[in-house]
């Protein structure tokens, strides 16, 4: 094989998925995420399935929740991984198959509208992407990686019922959709309109331009029956979560975010949700505006990209809170930047195509360059980001406290822990009034507040540090006699509301603060607990539905012919270099 | 194999003693006892004497014995506490102001070396000690097996030593005996560059009794149009404040319910 | 299509970033302790003295000091270090710990060349939300208008040794092993010596004064749970920080406990709890309070103002102000408190203001002001 076949031949899915493995392994297997904001609180979830599979009743949060509100699949994962290689080496797994599926999803994603080479471009620049890294290494959104990886995979079986009317294709579409519905309910939600959206319209451009076998009535038909019976099972496997949902719709106080910000009213924040997520990627959008314009297959796309977009800007622009209402007080907008980059990917992967005709080796380079310097800004934005987590604080020896000497019995807060507050969860038998997981919050102390977890309250000003008060306040109601501080801004208010320092833990790093005349913690009573029925079904249903898609995909093979679009090149006086 | 007979059982018992139980009769039977923390089984040839070890014996009370062969026979006797090893004695308060009438008391159980209250009926000497001085010596009789007296406190802050004794055994505990209220606040100012300076006199309570270090004294200047205040805490006896006074003021003393003299100054020049 | 889509596509960014700039839909607020600044070219021109403190007031909130100190008047009497210490505070003060949420202007009165602006600053504190009124005087120079800051009157200590006599109470807990009979050190005896009830704008408020009346330090905390007609508990609250915790011998403290939403109507009886414990205290600091006066401030409001003087060696970081108010027969009819949020450096002053209730101000005959206090690592 010559060096310009070499450039001319899509890139092996194998090869592509070694990369992926190359990169992100070392990093995961590092456990580089641990420190990010999302990964204890995962590691919590897992924690409760590993001694409770079948009861999602958790007491260890908000004096009590239901674990029925987040999607369970990632974290009953990562709870069945434990059992051989602890919990947090189990999420860094479970982490891993999402990022090695994610190349995978874009590559069938990007067949769907892009020659195989292409696909194949688009698959290893998605290996690369700023936004992956940033939800994977700093934002520890796991169930938004993988519920995108799985989506990503079942929307060209959606395609290929619609214009193939192949059974096999609609059984695992469906199973592979219920699973990223198990996985994470938000991408499933905002996927059908932001990716399913341009599949479906694609689809019917296909049937119209005869470059399939079915007819627009035809595939517009299937897209409902698939609709249908996709809807009809996500009810099913998340069951529980609807009702719980439907019992306690979220009413409390919308908690300021920054993606919600005007991003070109801090520069900071515009870097944290816009430079470093799209990385080399802003170079290619002018390319991709008009690519994506000039093909009539890939507008679609294009507008589901632009609109994708658009919300990842968050506040910048009043649309999403238009659309969205009050869902929008309630979202967080990193992820639409993460399914923007998706989108984009195809239309990246024709430009990385062009740019390989035209310069080969320079181009190669280039691209290569963009890619390394795109994941490798988002790597090191980890430490020079100044909302980056906290640092890892030692909490052993807060652990050790509570289990030791009946402090179990009584309930603690945390205060500047971050996300560690969700460590001390995992592995303490006590329980707290604070928690890390807002849609979940029932106590009116905190629902009556725009602010998320007590042990970050000063970050939400008055709001947070009401909520705090508020809590103080009534300490002696929910049994709560011990608060471990880790940032001395608290302690003005617990020395004058009647707290006092009792121990100290890691050379002072640590204080532990007591209330004398609190009585022993007892259960508070809620109408959130769900039946046994419902524990039954949440430790079968989505677990069940991930193994039947991971049976299906290896035991009912099934050859996917992804019409090859037409016109894919551009014109030569149309290449885009950036 | 007939039991004959009841089982012949002590008439007394001590807490921790062995003792003997007889039986008639021939063959095997079950002997069961039952008492305040012990139930034990085991076989036994009728006619011949049983031989129940301290160890089944420990607490004082009432024990049960039953022998069972075809029929079962019961009979109970009484096992009393033994000789006192240890006193209990709780003294309240453990801290009291001076010439306080019947603010002390205390109550004290004696109890043998297996923790049983020996209620047996004997005299507990109390006597309360302050400094060399006594205050009190009292022999008091328990009555099922608690003794216990009320008494007022001293005059002299210090120290109280409060033992109970019986026979050779004996505990001790100490009251703090501290200053009742403040009597007779005076005060005294002094002009300096900045303020007045006030201070008290050395603050006693009426007994004469130093009022302890770190009890809040409030000096109050009232001016005209306003007021200062500065709750200073006794130290060494004494309590003082600086108080800026720039007009015709009015400066007094208090702790707690007691007042003290008052300093009129004029307008500073 | 090719190039019309695109222009579309770009005209409609264009225009909805500029409707969220300019106030359609208004963009979301970020997390409490902001950084970073605008892009170039996106803060507004101080074209009125309302326009140039708001840029002002943005970057303080930001930390952005060069461009705040930037903004001010060449007629400001101070350098920029003075400038950031008055604005974010010194030696640990509450405002060292304070961030700037909100505010509310008003003008006093303008001309083209200078302006007075009232700002009422909404401060994020550890101990609550604080507001702050003050006075800005702007002039207007070159393009725009700017700032004149006035001069700050930093406190200074001269070197010095002060003598103290320290005085403290340790605690040495009994075992878990000691027997029966050989108790602990009985608790300290507190007495609640006056409690009121009364209605509230916010709901009710139980008030009223306890004493310590033992020999060693006490912890106090004061509970009041609200019984109905039917004897059923309505509600049960604490008096949280509107009481001095720690109470030295024969020391007085006002409490407040409030309970939000509650009508004294359906409350049949109220019952209090004062809970005390022994714990470590020190005598010090002694904090003294200075010309003490009830008078109505700039905005006609009842208050009472005086100043703390710190007549230790340590430095108060926060000091804490509790006063009751009484009416001609001696009954509590009010409590308030408030935090003086600029540190109490050895041997000085600092002025405080408690506000009263409209309603109540007629009243009040006489008060009496505790001090309550946070130093760094002293808790």
């Amino acid at each position: 094989m010559s060096t310009a076949e070499g450039y001319s031949r899509p890139i092996p899915l194998l090869a592509i998925v070694l990369v992926a493995l190359a990169v992100h392994g070392p990093l995961l297997l590092m456990q580089l995420p641990a420190g990010s904001f999302d990964t204890n609180f995962h590691i919590f979830f897992a924690s409760h399935y590993v001694h409770h599979w079948f009861d999602p009743w958790n007491e260890k949060w908000f004096a009590g929740f239901s674990q029925t509100t987040y999607p369970p699949l990632t974290h009953q994962w990562i709870a069945l991984l434990s059992n051989v290689v602890g919990l947090k080496m189990g999420y860094m797994l479970v982490q891993l198959i999402a990022v090695l599926l994610l190349p995978v999803g874009v590559f069938r994603f990007a067949r769907i509208w892009v020659d195989e080479r292409a696909a194949s471009y688009a698959a290893l620049g998605s290996v690369f992407l700023g936004a992956l890294a940033f939800l994977v290494y700093q934002a520890g959104q796991l169930a938004t990686v993988a519920s995108a990886a799985l989506y990503l995979n079942a929307l060209p079986y959606f395609y290929e019922w619609m214009t193939e009317a192949s059974g096999r294709s609609l059984i695992k579409g469906i199973a592979i959709s219920w699973t990223a519905a198990a996985a994470h309910h938000v991408t499933l939600i905002f996927g059908l309109v932001l990716f399913a959206g341009p599949v479906l319209w694609v689809a019917c451009i296909d049937a119209r331009d005869e470059r399939v076998a079915a007819s627009t009535t035809g595939a517009l038909s299937r897209a409902i029956v698939f609709a249908i019976v996709v809807g009809l099972g996500v009810g099913a496997v998340l069951g529980p979560y609807w009702l719980s949902i439907l019992q306690h719709p979220i009413h409390q106080v919308p908690i300021p975010h920054d993606s919600r910000a005007n991003l070109l009213l801090n520069s900071i924040t515009a870097v944290n949700y816009f430079v470093i997520p799209y990385g080399a990627l802003i170079l290619a959008l002018p390319f991709i505006l008009m690519r994506g314009a000039s093909l009539r297959r890939l507008r679609p796309l294009l507008l589901g990209f632009w609109l994708t977009f658009i919300f990842g800007l968050g506040g910048t622009t009043p649309l999403p809170r238009w659309l969205l209402g009050r869902a929008y007080e309630i979202l967080t907008f990193e992820r639409f930047t993460f399914w923007a980059t998706l989108m984009a990917m195809p239309i990246v992967g024709l430009l990385a195509a062009d740019l390989l005709d035209r310069f080969r080796a320079k181009a190669a380079v280039g691209l290569s360059l963009a890619a390394v310097m795109t994941i490798g800004a988002a790597l090191t934005w980890l430490t020079a980001n100044p909302y980056r987590p906290a640092g890892s604080v030692n909490v052993d020896s807060v652990v050790a406290f509570l289990n030791r000497d009946g402090h179990d019995t009584y309930r603690y807060l945390t205060l500047g822990f971050g996300s560690e507050l969700a460590k001390v969860s995992t592995y303490t038998n006590a329980t707290s009034v604070d928690g890390d997981y807002n849609s979940a919050r029932l106590l009116p102390e905190m629902t009556h507040y725009g602010a998320a977890q007590l042990t970050n309250a000063k970050f939400y000003g008055s709001a947070g540090m009401g909520a705090l008060r508020g809590m103080l306040d009534h300490a002696n109601r929910y049994g709560l006699k011990y608060i471990f501080v880790h940032d001395a801004y608290y302690e003005p208010l617990l020395t004058f509301v009647g707290w006092r320092k009792v121990d100290t833990f890691n050379n002072g790093e640590i204080t532990a603060w007591s209330k004398d005349d609190v009585p022993p913690a007892h259960k508070i009573v809620s109408d959130a607990v769900p039946p046994a029925w419902q524990g039954l079904l949440w430790g079968t249903l989505p677990i069940g539905v991930s193994l039947l898609a991971l049976f299906l995909e290896l035991f009912l093979p099934g050859g996917r012919r992804m019409p090859v679009p037409v016109e894919i090149s551009a014109p030569a006086e149309e290449h885009y270099v950036a | 194999m007939t039991l004959a007979q009841d089982p012949h059982l002590p008439t007394s018992a001590v807490a921790g003693d062995e003792t003997t139980i007889s039986t008639s009769g021939n063959g095997q039977a079950i002997l069961y006892l039952v008492g305040p923390g012990v139930a034990s089984k085991r076989e036994i040839s009728l006619g011949e004497d049983i031989h129940l070890p301290s160890r089944e014996l420990q607490n004082a009370g009432r024990y049960v014995v039953s022998v069972c062969s075809d029929a079962c026979r019961s009979g109970s006797f009484y096992v009393a506490a033994a000789e006192p090893a240890s006193l209990t004695f709780l003294v309240h308060p453990s801290r009291v102001p001076v010439g306080l009438s019947d603010a002390i008391s205390g109550v004290a159980l004696p109890f043998d070396p297996f923790h049983n209250l020996v209620r047996v009926p004997m005299a507990i000497t109390f006597q309360l000690t302050s400094g060399k001085t006594a205050m009190m010596s009292r022999s008091v009789q328990t009555q099922d097996g608690v003794a216990w007296f009320r008494t007022s406190s001293g005059k002299d802050a210090g120290v109280l030593h409060v033992v109970a004794a019986v026979d050779e055994l004996s505990a001790r505990r100490a009251v703090q005996q501290v200053a009742s209220e403040p009597c007779n606040l005076r005060i005294k100012g002094q002009r300096t560059p900045k303020a007045i300076l006030v201070e008290t006199e050395p603050v006693r309570d009426c007994s004469g009794n130093p009022v302890p270090d770190g009890t809040i004294v409030t000096f109050t200047a009232a001016e005209a149009d306003g007021k200062s205040t500065v709750d200073a805490p006794i130290k060494q006896g004494v309590a003082r404040a600086q108080i800026i006074v720039t007009k015709a003021a009015v400066i007094s003393a208090a702790s707690g319910v007691v007042m003290g003299n008052e300093l009129r100054l004029g307008a500073q020049p | 299509m090719r190039f019309a889509l695109p222009i579309l596509l770009v005209a409609v960014t264009v225009g909805l970033i500029a409707a969220a700039l300019f106030g359609v839909g208004q963009a979301g607020g970020t997390v409490g302790i902001a950084a970073g600044s605008a892009l170039p070219g996106l803060t507004p021109n101080a074209g009125t003295p309302e326009q140039a403190l708001a840029n002002l007031f943005t970057d303080l909130q930001r930390r952005n000091w060069n461009r705040a100190f930037a903004a001010l008047s060449k007629t400001s009497g101070v350098d920029e270090p003075s400038f950031i210490q008055d604005w974010a505070g010194a030696n640990g003060s509450l405002r060292t710990f304070s961030n700037l949420e909100g505010y509310d202007s008003r003008p006093l009165h303008a001309t083209s060349d200078d302006a007075q602006v009232r700002v009422r600053l909404h401060w994020a504190t550890p101990v609550g939300p604080v507001e702050d009124v003050r006075d800005f005087h702007l002039t207007h120079e070159g393009d725009g208008w700017k700032v004149v800051w006035p001069k700050v009157e930093a406190p200074t200590v001269p070197a010095q040794v002060v003598p103290v006599t320290y005085l403290r109470w340790d605690l040495i807990s009994g075992g878990a092993e000691d027997g029966w009979g050989s108790r602990n050190v009985d608790s300290p005896h507190v007495r609640i010596i006056s409690m009121n009830a009364v209605e509230s704008a916010e709901g009710s408020v139980v008030m009223g004064e306890v004493v310590n009346e033992d020999t060693i330090p006490a912890f106090v905390n004061v509970n009041a749970a609200l019984v109905d007609g039917s004897g059923n508990a309505i509600d049960d609250e604490s008096s949280f920080d509107k009481i001095a915790h720690v109470l030295l011998p024969k020391q007085v403290s006002p409490y407040r406990i409030d309970f939000p939403n509650i009508n004294l109507k359906n409350v049949k009886n109220v019952r209090m709890d004062v809970k005390a414990t022994l714990v470590p205290a020190s005598a010090d600091p002694v904090i003294g309070v200075m010309d003490q006066k009830l008078d109505p401030d700039v905005q006609g409001k009842s208050v009472l103002h005086g100043e703390l003087l710190n007549q230790s060696g340590q430095t108060v970081n926060i000091p804490h102000v509790i006063a009751s108010f009484y009416d001609s027969n001696g009954k509590v009819v009010w409590v308030a408190d408030g935090y003086v949020d600029r540190s109490l450096l050895p041997q000085t002053s600092e002025p405080f203001a408690v506000e009263i209730p409209r309603t109540l101000a007629g009243k009040v005959q006489t008060f009496h002001v505790v001090v309550n206090q946070y130093s760094l690592g002293k808790s």
